[in-house]
């Protein structure tokens, strides 16, 4: 399956100031996994060491907030994954 | 009842279709905190002030530094070393001086949380850290008060209108802990956030439009996007759900 990552402004900058990436994947874990092969510096700023999200990201797929589960959620052709970073500043 | 020199100075908005005497009367009746008077809650207490809200409780325990001044706009120059509350206080004052403007320096705690907020209609998150922010959140479910929240960092931003009983809550979005740091940002962004937020308020007040209700707006200044993501209230969150508030 194609789909479209929007990569959010504080990752931009490891994807070549790119705001989106077209990858593969049957799942969202797969398609961000892929993302970060192709940017591992991402890797860090998106995962744990386990491999499990960080705590202040945030999965949409297809503009819908993917929690619980994110990284299982199967996804489509065409599908897209807004990465969210939370920020509280004020 | 809104007097002559009322009429006259919110004529212009009271001819917008939905707002009208009436609305202008629901405006003037409305109680609102503005919870920091900082980025944020600069530019959220000048509009609603304007716009003649007519009770604004503005929070902030701290004192005007020159750090702030790149975007804390009711603060200025020779306000250096004064409490933020009376500084504010004083241009709201200057803007409006038919509102009642109701400065408190406290800090926002477990402890007063609850105090600061009852009897008000609208709660404006303009405070600057996630644990003040989760105080609110929970006060307002508690109360039952909708909680506008925005959030800014660098050139983007966040809003969404929590409205207890019926939206998804801060909790339900933010799940975690947020890295510390020490936040970049550019004034224009807490000015784009605080007027949508200050929208959201008057829009409630008067009863009009459509809420950010379930929606969290993402605010990229740097490609001038906003888009809109639907959230959901999580049936496990810890504030509105039935799972645990983890302290």
């Amino acid at each position: 399956m194609s789909v479209t990552i929007n990569i959010p402004i504080f990752l931009q900058a490891f994807a070549g100031d790119k705001d989106s990436h077209q990858v593969e994947g049957k799942t969202v874990g797969e398609a961000l996994n892929n993302l970060v092969h192709s940017y591992p510096d991402m890797k860090k700023l998106i995962f744990d060491k386990q491999g499990n999200l960080l705590t202040y990201i945030g999965i949409y797929l297809n503009a819908k907030d993917a929690y619980p589960d994110e990284l299982s959620k199967p996804v489509n052709d065409g599908d897209v994954i807004h990465v969210l970073m939370l920020i509280a500043g004020g | 009842m809104l007097r002559e020199e009322e009429l006259q100075r919110y004529a212009r908005q009271i001819m917008i279709p939905g707002i009208g005497v009436e609305g202008q009367e629901k405006l003037k009746r409305a109680k609102v905190v503005v919870a920091g008077g900082g980025g944020l809650g600069s530019p959220i207490a000048i509009y609603l002030a304007v716009a003649g809200v007519g009770t604004i409780r503005i929070i902030d325990r701290d004192v005007v530094e020159l750090t702030n001044l790149n975007r804390q706009v009711l603060h200025w120059q020779k306000d250096i070393g004064r409490r933020k509350v009376d500084s504010a206080a004083e241009k709201l004052g200057h803007l409006n001086h038919d509102i009642v403007i109701d400065p408190v320096a406290e800090s926002m705690e477990e402890s007063n949380i609850d105090r600061l907020v009852t009897g008000f209609d609208v709660i404006v998150d303009a405070t600057d850290n996630l644990p003040t922010r989760f105080l609110l959140n929970e006060a307002a479910i508690r109360r039952r008060i909708p909680f506008i929240h925005g959030a800014v960092r660098g050139f983007e931003g966040r809003v969404t209108t929590i409205v207890p009983g019926q939206t998804a809550c801060l909790r339900c979005i933010y799940r975690g802990p947020l890295p510390q740091e020490k936040t970049p940002v550019i004034g224009v962004t807490p000015a784009v956030v605080g007027c949508l937020q200050a929208t959201e308020a008057i829009k409630y007040i008067a009863g009009i439009g459509q809420l950010l209700a379930n929606q969290l707006l993402v605010y990229d200044g740097l490609k001038m996007r906003f888009t809109t993501l639907t959230i959901r209230q999580d049936p496990d969150c810890p504030a509105c759900g039935a799972g645990e508030v983890k302290t």
